[in-house]
């Protein structure tokens, strides 16, 4: 494409640089029995009926998992999203949970 | 959402995230700003519009197992090991041609050839701020990356802006940076697109269009900063279409020409402007930065009274906003802004504030609970109800008063959500409104900061 004697540019990267401080992600917990999965659900695309689903299946396999319902975590998306966002660690800590499901993604 | 489940990951408790397969690409960027590797469960494909048994044998035989493994199985392991250049670095160095074929491989560019942007074209954007190169309004959440006074100047230049307009481009970028304003959402599906409104004697300075054509392609000034911010949406703030990631908009929008206000009509008729309704004084520069979610027809009214076209702009509005108002309903807040053509505003203006054309809207725009709540359904909500959000204090009590279906409920939440500003051909009479999305975009105002020797550089960048 370059012809001869056209000007040359020198330009310059146009993104910038990120600023992300990187954190492993945490242990797993290979023996769900006795432990206590937290559920966290933006009040969208069918949780209603996908969240007990999931239960069902875990338990089937783990009979021993707790789980600590959306509704205690409360809606994480939307009129109260950065109130409720706030207080998630302090949830999670509260019910001693061990794991967590969060969606939905969709 | 993955924002939360990395709360809670960092905490050293384990997640499983539950995500679309349509959105693992969106995912994919999310997870490289977070800084943390996350599990994922995966849906195949939409869950709004599968069967019972369908949606129950994908959670069986793919979401449950994923995210059980996700909890129980390997921890993720970071993903994301690129190198990238350094801030300011030249990156490449070609004819004209080559820098927009490289540019565009990268995904840089917006598909249109762009201005290269050159050291001496940087740094005559810097000129034009007294502010350093290196300072950082925040780190953009989706991707993580630096909104640098740099960033602003080289996505500038590369949208075909003026080096004068250097004061508004960093206006812009610092509202858009406002938690508030939640810029991380850019990239949800409805494809809203931001538009920028500029007040104050910097339109005429400037050269911005207020009049007829106004939100046309055509003027450097409108026309160039509506492409600024789609490029810095797209390469700092990390929202790229296919093959890129990020903007996972359904059917999006292009973007919006910088909208300019008519203060002269404005005063004439004897309203306030848009950008005094928001708490400025006359005379001050300002930018806000709004969601465009979706926008009338054009809306033709014809009368001498002001209830004719008031009533014109409420029938016209309803119809066309009444749809996604559920979206404000769930989170509190949406709001309608009117473009009122100068000749309709003189008619309204003589006889009815702002406040009193707010309320007459508020009154009669309509909708049945019944309907509303179908529409919220039908797009991500099955659990939508009014009774709910009366409860937890997101509407007001008069949503419920009755238990009827079919009761009328007002579209609007609040008189005051109305935004009114006075543009368009003085020659006709015509009128559009822009509609917000929610919580997402909502609009966000900063005063734009000119340096000391202001006058001087525009003078002597005009030669």
């Amino acid at each position: 494409m370059t012809a001869k004697n056209e000007p040359q540019y020198d330009v310059l990267w146009p993104l910038s640089r990120k600023a992300v401080k990187k954190t492993a992600a945490a242990p797993r917990v290979p023996d769900l029995n006795g432990k206590t999965i937290v559920e966290l659900w933006d009040v969208i695309f069918r949780g209603e009926t996908i969240y007990p689903l999931v239960r069902e299946y875990i338990k089937k396999r783990f009979p021993g998992v707790k789980f600590v319902p959306y509704t205690e975590i409360g809606n994480f998306h939307g009129a109260r999203e950065r109130e409720v966002t706030a207080t998630i660690p302090d949830k999670i800590r509260h019910f001693k949970a061990d794991a967590a499901i969060v969606g939905i993604g969709a | 959402m993955l924002r939360a489940a990395a709360i809670v990951e960092k905490m050293g408790v384990p997640t499983a995230s539950i995500i679309g397969s349509g959105f693992l690409k969106q995912a994919e960027v999310i997870l490289k700003g977070i800084g943390v590797p996350l599990a994922i469960g995966v849906y195949p494909g939409a869950p709004m519009v599968d069967s019972e048994a369908e949606l129950m044998r994908k959670v069986e035989e793919s979401l449950a197992p994923g995210l059980l493994k996700g909890i129980t199985g390997d921890a993720p392991v970071e993903g994301d090991t690129s190198v990238e250049p350094q801030a300011g670095a030249v990156v490449f160095s070609g004819s004209y041609d080559d820098v927009q074929e490289y540019f565009y491989r990268n995904l840089w560019t917006d598909g249109l050839p762009v201005t290269p942007p050159t050291r001496e074209r940087v740094d005559a954007f810097l000129a034009f701020t007294e502010r350093k190169a290196d300072e950082v309004l925040r780190v953009i959440p989706q991707e993580g990356r630096e909104a640098s006074i740099l960033s602003i100047a080289v996505n500038g230049v590369m949208a075909g802006c003026r080096p004068e307009y250097m004061p508004v481009l960093i206006a812009i970028v610092d509202a858009l940076c406002d938690p508030k304003y939640r810029v991380e959402d850019s990239g949800s599906t409805p494809g809203w697109e931001p538009v920028v409104i500029v007040n104050g004697p910097i339109v005429k300075e400037l050269d911005f269009n207020y009049g007829q054509g106004v939100m046309r392609v055509g003027r450097q000034a409108n026309t160039s900063i509506g492409r600024f911010v789609r490029m810095y949406l797209r390469n700092i703030c990390g929202f790229r279409i296919p093959p890129g990631a990020g903007d996972k908009g359904s059917i999006g929008q292009t973007f919006l020409v910088a909208m300019a206000e008519d203060e002269d009509s404005a005063a004439a008729v004897g309203w306030p402007t848009y950008a005094e309704d928001r708490g400025f004084k006359k005379g001050e520069n300002i930018v806000t930065v709004h969601s465009v979610v979706a926008i009338t027809s054009p809306m033709y009214s014809g009368g001498d009274d002001a209830k004719t076209h008031v009533q014109q702009w409420t029938d016209i509005i309803g119809g066309s906003f009444t749809y996604w108002a559920h979206t404000g309903f769930k989170t509190g807040l949406w709001s309608p802004l009117i473009i009122a053509g100068p000749s309709i505003a003189g008619v309204i203006a003589k006889e009815w504030s702002k406040d009193q054309v707010r309320q007459y809207m508020y009154d009669h725009m309509k909708v049945t609970a019944a309907k509303a709540t179908h529409y919220a359904q039908m797009t991500s909500t099955p659990t939508f109800n009014f009774e709910s959000l009366v409860e937890q204090g997101i509407l007001p009590p008069s949503y419920t008063e009755s238990k009827d279906p079919q009761r009328l409920v007002n579209v609007l939440i609040k008189p005051e959500m109305v935004e009114i500003l006075v543009a368009g051909d003085p020659g006709r009479n015509q009128s559009r409104a822009y509609m917000s999305n929610h919580v997402q975009g909502p609009p966000t105002s900063r005063k734009v900061e000119l340096p000391k020797n202001w006058a001087q550089l525009v003078s002597a960048s005009k030669k």
